[in-house]
């Protein structure tokens, strides 16, 4: 009985309702922004490492690889605490733009990889088909192969995803006031007194953030999927 | 119309054409036979540049396809300064080619004069590679139909892109070659919905869409059921009959007696014997023909 009274409690009271749903709009910022900047930078960062090699490509291909190694080879917790206090460590730069750079740039090394393998896993006859009838490889590129490959990593890419928008829940780590951390200063106030009930709340928003994640991908999956066979 | 000159292609350490010149003319059906890894994929595979070709040179008419040869070019062996500090010691012409040719002399030591003349023979010469595709069709082994596209968009892409044609007169074409193998019912299907038969003959159509002079098939029913053998092969005998000049690898030996008008075996990345089927197929000369069509007849 008393989880349902501090149920009603935290939703009923405007201010555990607006520090709740001001967690999980930062929280939702983040991920939309850090995604689409990691997106971007993955598939710039994966189309340079499976470039042809030419000497012009070269200091490109080993930067492409030097920072995915470091991004992937470090702790995240490390790479925001770099952001916040090293590399954006100015007075009055917003926090929220740290945090999407340092979640972006995280999830771009990934994405890049995930892509990287998605091209790769396109059968090499394809790009042969189309280069024998005359078209450059740029154009075999974009009209034949990634968007054979884009099917093949969408879900490596939902799993990114998912995973970048639970990720986001350290940045209370360098005190922003995202989902998780509203849950636990509610918990922690005077009047509540008790996480369980906060702490399920967040829980069940992200879940069903996911959730709808999942289910976009889902669909887009099955349109790409057209022409497959059954 | 395509001549090969002096070809050598090395994979790693494994050499697998080594040496090998062929002129083919205008018109002609020409048959490539020979136990397998004896290179005739890969020779084929040499003539659009799919594979880059070690050393030698291959030409479509008067179109260098590839980076050009020193060692063909006895001119510039002979502007060269090694050639001059032999002759200096006194050796004759053909001795000084055979010398600089068999220590591979000009790639390590000649400066910039070499350089400078390769770039003239490369400019005046070579010519754009995806241009050089669009004049040779190639058919291969595994179909290779884009699995993103419906027939009608594999058959377009190209054409589309490439001749400036428009979306509708690209697609009549297609059509009508389509109406002719007899699949025009399947224009908007997938590849994946198709039989290996009904997917060779569909890229064979997507080669002819592009109006190719020459016809590149490497190994076109090897993939296939038996049974599909014949539909896909009696394409290509409709191709030949129309005078399309065609290159194939082939273990169809029927194919080639019927409609071949030479027949080249190949092994060890040379081609050992040419001859017209009959005379191939009746009376080979070389040995290891005789064992190789012992086995396979």
């Amino acid at each position: 009985m008393d989880f349902l009274q501090k149920t009603i409690e935290l939703f009923t009271t405007e201010r555990y309702v607006e520090s709740l749903f001001s967690g999980l709009w930062m929280t939702v910022v983040i991920s939309v922004a850090a995604a689409v900047l990691g997106l971007i930078l993955g598939s710039v960062v994966a189309l340079v490492t499976i470039a042809p090699k030419s000497r012009a490509i070269v200091l490109p291909k080993a930067l492409c690889k030097v920072y995915i190694t470091i991004i992937r080879g470090t702790p995240m917790a490390l790479q925001l605490f770099i952001m916040a206090y090293v590399i954006f460590a100015i007075r009055g730069f917003p926090p929220v733009v740290t945090a999407i750079l340092a979640f972006g740039i995280n999830s771009g090394a990934y994405v890049a990889e995930n892509i990287r393998a998605g091209i790769l896993s396109v059968d090499k006859g394809q790009t042969e088909a189309g280069r024998a009838l005359g078209l450059t490889g740029a154009t075999t590129m974009l009209r034949i192969v990634i968007p054979q490959a884009i099917k093949n990593v969408l879900p490596a890419i939902g799993n990114e995803l998912i995973a970048l928008i639970k990720e986001t829940s350290i940045v209370s780590m360098i005190g922003m006031y995202d989902l998780t951390m509203a849950a636990q200063v509610i918990g922690g106030g005077n009047n509540m007194a008790s996480y369980v009930v906060p702490m399920t709340a967040a829980a069940l928003f992200y879940l069903a953030i996911v959730y709808l994640l999942t289910f976009c991908i889902k669909l887009i999956e099955r349109r790409l999927r057209a022409g497959d066979q059954r | 119309m395509i001549s090969v000159k002096n070809l050598y292609k090395d994979f790693g350490k494994l050499r697998v054409l080594s040496g090998l010149s062929l002129d083919i003319k205008r018109g002609e059906r020409v048959v490539l036979i020979g136990p397998s890894g004896s290179g005739k994929s890969t020779l084929l595979r040499c003539l659009n540049q799919m594979e880059e070709p070690t050393y030698g040179e291959v030409w479509l008419e008067d179109s260098l396809l590839t980076a050009p040869d020193p060692y063909l070019h006895f001119d510039i062996i002979r502007a060269s300064r090694t050639y001059q500090k032999l002759v200096a010691k006194g050796m004759s012409d053909t001795d000084c080619i055979q010398k600089i040719k068999a220590e591979d002399l000009l790639k390590k030591h000649e400066g910039k004069a070499y350089h400078s003349m390769m770039k003239t023979l490369e400019k005046e010469n070579r010519i754009d590679i995806n241009l050089a595709r669009q004049r040779m069709g190639m058919v291969f082994q595994h179909f290779n139909l884009f699995a993103n596209m419906t027939v009608m968009q594999n058959l377009t892409l190209a054409p589309i892109k490439l001749k400036n044609k428009t979306p509708a007169e690209a697609e009549a074409k297609a059509m009508e070659l389509l109406t002719r193998i007899g699949l025009a019912d399947k224009r908007d299907v997938y590849p994946s919905t198709l039989s290996g038969g009904q997917k060779q003959r569909i890229a064979i159509v997507r080669a002819l869409c592009m109006e190719p002079e020459v016809l590149l098939f490497d190994e076109p029913t090897s993939a296939l059921d038996p049974e599909m053998v014949g539909e896909v092969l009696d394409v290509m005998k409709s191709l030949a009959d129309e005078g399309m000049t065609m290159i194939v690898v082939t273990h169809e030996m029927g194919f080639a007696r019927e409609v071949a008008d030479r027949v080249l075996f190949m092994d060890e990345g040379q081609i050992v014997e040419e001859a017209p089927p009959a005379e191939l197929f009746a009376n080979p000369q070389n040995e290891r023909t005789k064992s190789f069509l012992s086995k396979v007849l």
